[in-house]
């Protein structure tokens, strides 16, 4: 048996654990919208979709569910890890909507779906502090500071902390405050069965490869002791990003956890003056892609509605998404939010993403498997 | 590293039980589906929720059904997909443990955490002051070096059946071995001398929470408890402390799994999204004294928001179960225990069968050092015979308790209490172990020493013999009430192998042995 072929074995193997597993847990699946009170006169098309569980919430909100019906559509969406999607047999779906490109192209290619694919919006991955860990990193050259409530990480320096083992206790000003201790480390997901995990180790392995996509086994092998730093230090992880999160705001786990912007937008809607909070934006990251595969030409028209729609591309944004193509509406609508939020993403750099077999290969590597 | 053996055997024990419990839980036959009723499979730190699941109840309709189980069992359940079917929901302390499970793993669709609490250790106040203590201040190291200097004693529960028990295990061994990231084996090794150390303060074992709080109460002798802080936080005059070098924190994901309907599901959603918003999260703090985990809601007074390291959970199921198993097999104290057995005539046949499997079954859990003494009865004590595993030489030890339970034979009256009082004879004092007695009777008692002699006899025990509790576990025809006035007057608790099985009710007990 060759290399390839057992590589494949196993990624085969890691999808069905995947599949079984549930990527990004959340919010529980089935989520149906779009109840036909029977107040509108049109009569609308009910389109069946396949979602990541983040968006579950975008698609249950009922501002969302009025804005669809207003043009027709009733979603009824259920949600799945989006690497979990690559398994499921979608027949009888009108769109699958994971939220990465990874997992979108591969789908894209087993349903023969028409390229561009539609991507309505995105979210950068950023890492939640609380400001004496914030400040200790920015003082140690591993940060800097934009204002109070929100800064740059300085990816090559934290790899390269990583790289020696360094400890809280090892960085000046660290004494002061009796939770940060230990070794130092950003949270994640498990990046074999979720999408912010998976995504994390493509940011970390692009710096990690002096900031090319890693393409192939001689990549994998060069960059996986690192990996497998990043993730076994932390061990056992959460297999969806929400848990480390309230985790993190309930007061307790790690001091530096990984998020989707997303879900720090959100949280500020709810609670505004978040004292002791700073988003720190990796200077290289990567996007959350929320991509549509269109399955029938029902599911395109839906993706290029939520893309175009103003209404609807305004709700995105009141969920915390950034819709595609213009910054100005995310500005704005984030502008009471901009003590924390990098709007413009300055001094943010995009790293690409692996194909989905490199980082199912990195995911498995780093987990020891 | 030598195989696991204390937790594969608690696992077979699960097995065999199904879902069913001798605690007088809920058991598996009652737990049919019903529309509008969640049944959800639970620890048992979440019986403190009541008034949290009727609020849930009043606003949404839908009745959430706990049938509690200690984390390990709960998780070996599903992994067998002995869930499927019967449970519609997951509600554990933490899912650290099942994620290092696949097989269990795979079984859970979606998890959202509700609450969280950390592993913390209750000090009596008077004890805090006398060991010149600054509660923010103080380090697992320090506890460590109390219990040393002979200054500080405790209770804990069982690693291997609550997962409180197990937190606490997890958060002193990670501290203590100094480990600066997730445990390893080699962090578990280095830290064994000191673990052992620790462990010599340890005076109470409990297989819940609820029973290590009561115990507690009535021992008077014993200076701390490590728990959950919710739950510490609910016991008069103990001062809370969460350790300065670390804790592992509880997160309560409720879980649904991939078994169910779209619509079970869609109501585990409804319910958890009750469960998040702000005024559920605020009743869950406010009684519970658990941490909420929406920014709005602050948690209740009296819950110090000092942040504390957060203590990573072993990232491989084999540092898990290794330390479990070196805690029971290595770094605990040994326990001894007098099984007092009825085999009186009215044991014969299906009954004395029942016994004995039972028995023969629970060989495969009792740990290296245990002291296990089998004393039959009928009319009188018929004989005595004690048995020591011995850690070079276990299944010597584990023979000779299989040999002498086939031995048994079933005839004569019922003398329960003239035996109960020749256990505590037998079992004089010995302040490094954990000591009990179990009662299996299937009748009333009808020979020897009355209900009362008994009473006057516990009444003039005196020093650590009062602190032997007995456990009786009702069974066949016994008296439940004769049986739990014994359990109330010793200080045990009463198990229940009519509405569950022998096995079961026995395999229970361990967790307080």
């Amino acid at each position: 048996m060759s290399d390839s072929e057992s590589t494949l074995r196993d990624v085969r193997r890691i999808a069905g654990i995947v599949l079984a597993v549930l990527l990004i847990g959340g919010v529980v699946a089935a989520v149906v919208t779009g109840r036909n009170n029977g107040d509108t006169s049109t009569a609308t098309k009910t389109v069946r979709a396949v979602i990541g569980s983040e968006k579950a919430e975008f698609f249950a909100d009922p501002d969302v569910v009025k804005a669809l019906a207003a043009k027709g559509y009733t979603v009824k969406a259920e949600t799945s890890g989006s690497w979990a999607m690559e398994g499921l047999d979608l027949k009888g779906y009108d769109l699958a909507f994971p939220s990465s490109q990874a997992p979108a192209d591969a789908l894209a290619a087993k349903y023969h779906a028409r390229e561009p694919l539609p991507r309505p919006f995105y979210s950068p991955l950023v890492v939640v502090a609380h400001r004496s860990a914030a400040a200790v990193l920015a003082a140690n050259g591993l940060a800097t500071l934009d204002g109070k409530g929100r800064g740059i990480l300085r990816m090559s320096a934290y790899l390269d902390a990583v790289r020696h083992d360094r400890t809280w206790q090892q960085l000046k000003g660290a004494s002061a405050h009796g939770e940060l201790s230990g070794t130092l480390y950003i949270a994640s997901t498990d990046p074999e069965t979720s999408n912010s995990g998976a995504l994390y180790l493509a940011a970390a392995s692009y710096v990690a490869n002096g900031g090319k996509v890693a393409a192939g086994q001689a990549d994998i092998d060069r960059t996986a002791p690192l990996m497998r730093k990043l993730i076994s230090v932390q061990g056992a992880q959460q297999s969806s990003s929400d848990g480390p999160f309230r985790d993190f705001v309930s007061g307790a786990g790690n001091p530096l956890v990984l998020v989707y912007e997303s879900q720090v937008a959100t949280l500020l809607t709810q609670q505004h003056g978040a004292d002791d909070l700073v988003v720190l934006y990796p200077d290289t990251t990567v996007n959350s892609d929320h991509t549509v595969v269109p399955l029938t030409d029902t599911g395109r028209a839906l993706g290029e509605l939520l893309s175009t729609d103003p209404a609807l591309r305004r709700l995105a944004v009141k969920h915390g998404f950034r819709p595609q193509g213009d910054a100005a509406e995310f500005t704005a609508a984030t502008a009471d939010r901009a003590t924390y939020l990098n709007q413009k993403l300055t001094g943010v750099r995009q790293a690409p993403v692996p194909t989905s077999t490199v980082l199912h290969e990195m995911a498995r590597r780093a987990r020891g498997q | 590293m030598r195989s696991p053996r204390t937790l594969a055997a608690v696992l077979v024990a699960t097995a065999l039980l199904g879902a069913c419990s001798g605690g007088g839980h809920q058991d598996s036959t009652s737990n049919a589906p019903e529309p509008g009723t969640l049944r959800v499979l639970a620890s048992s730190e979440l019986s403190d929720m009541t008034a949290v699941f009727d609020r849930v109840h009043k606003d949404t309709g839908i009745r959430i059904r706990p049938t509690y189980m200690g984390t390990l069992d709960a998780v070996d359940l599903l992994a067998k997909g002995k869930a499927d079917g019967k449970y519609d929901a997951l509600w554990l302390s933490s899912d650290a443990y099942l994620r290092l499970r696949p097989e269990a793993a795979k079984r859970v669709e979606s998890e959202t955490s509700v609450m969280s609490s950390p592993v913390a250790i209750g000090v009596r106040t008077a004890t805090v002051r006398a060991l010149g203590w600054n509660p923010d201040q103080v380090t697992w190291s320090q506890v460590e070096q109390a219990v040393q200097d002979g200054r500080l004693t405790y209770g804990m529960t069982d690693p291997a059946r609550s997962n409180s028990g197990f937190a606490t295990l997890i958060s002193v061994a990670s501290a203590l071995s100094g480990a600066q990231s997730a445990l390893t084996d080699a962090d578990v090794t280095k830290a064994t001398p000191k673990l052992k150390e620790f462990f010599k303060g340890q005076k109470l074992t409990s297989g819940s929470s609820g029973w290590l709080a009561t115990a507690y109460k009535r021992r008077g002798d014993i200076d701390a408890l490590l728990n959950y802080e919710s739950v510490l936080k609910g016991i008069p005059g103990l001062t809370v402390i969460r350790p300065r070098d670390g804790v592992v924190t509880a997160d309560y994901p409720l879980s649904s799994l991939t078994a169910s309907d779209a619509r079970t599901r869609e109501d585990v959603r409804k319910v958890t999204d009750d469960l998040r918003t702000d005024a559920v999260q605020k009743l869950i703090t406010d009684t519970t004294h658990r941490r909420p985990v929406v920014a709005s809601v602050a948690p209740a007074p009296g819950l110090d928001t000092g942040r504390r390291r957060e203590l990573p959970f072993p990232g491989s199921r084999s540092v898990a179960d290794g330390l479990l198993d070196s805690y029971e097999n290595t770094l605990r104290r040994p326990s001894r225990t007098v099984y007092v057995l009825d085999t009186s005539g009215s044991m014969e046949g299906d009954r004395l069968s029942r016994l004995k499997s039972a028995l023969t079954g629970l060989t495969a859990d009792f740990r290296d050092r245990e002291e296990v003494t089998l004393m039959p009865f009928g009319s009188k004590v018929k004989s005595v015979r004690t048995h020591v595993v011995d850690p070079a030489r276990p299944r010597d030890g584990l023979d000779a308790i299989r040999k002498d339970t086939r031995a048994l034979s079933a005839d004569g009256g019922t003398a329960i209490y003239t035996s109960l009082e020749q256990a505590y004879g037998q079992l004089g004092v010995d302040g490094d172990r954990f000591t009990s007695i179990v009662l299996m009777t299937d009748g009333e008692n009808t020979a020897g020493a009355k209900a009362g002699d008994f009473d006057d006899f516990y009444r003039r025990l005196v020093g650590s013999q009062r602190n032997i509790p007995v456990f009786p576990i009702v069974f066949g025809d016994s008296d439940r009430s004769e049986l739990q006035h014994i359990a109330d007057l010793t200080g045990g608790r009463l198990f229940d192998a009519q509405q569950g099985s022998l096995d079961g009710a026995f395999e229970e007990i361990r967790g307080y042995q």
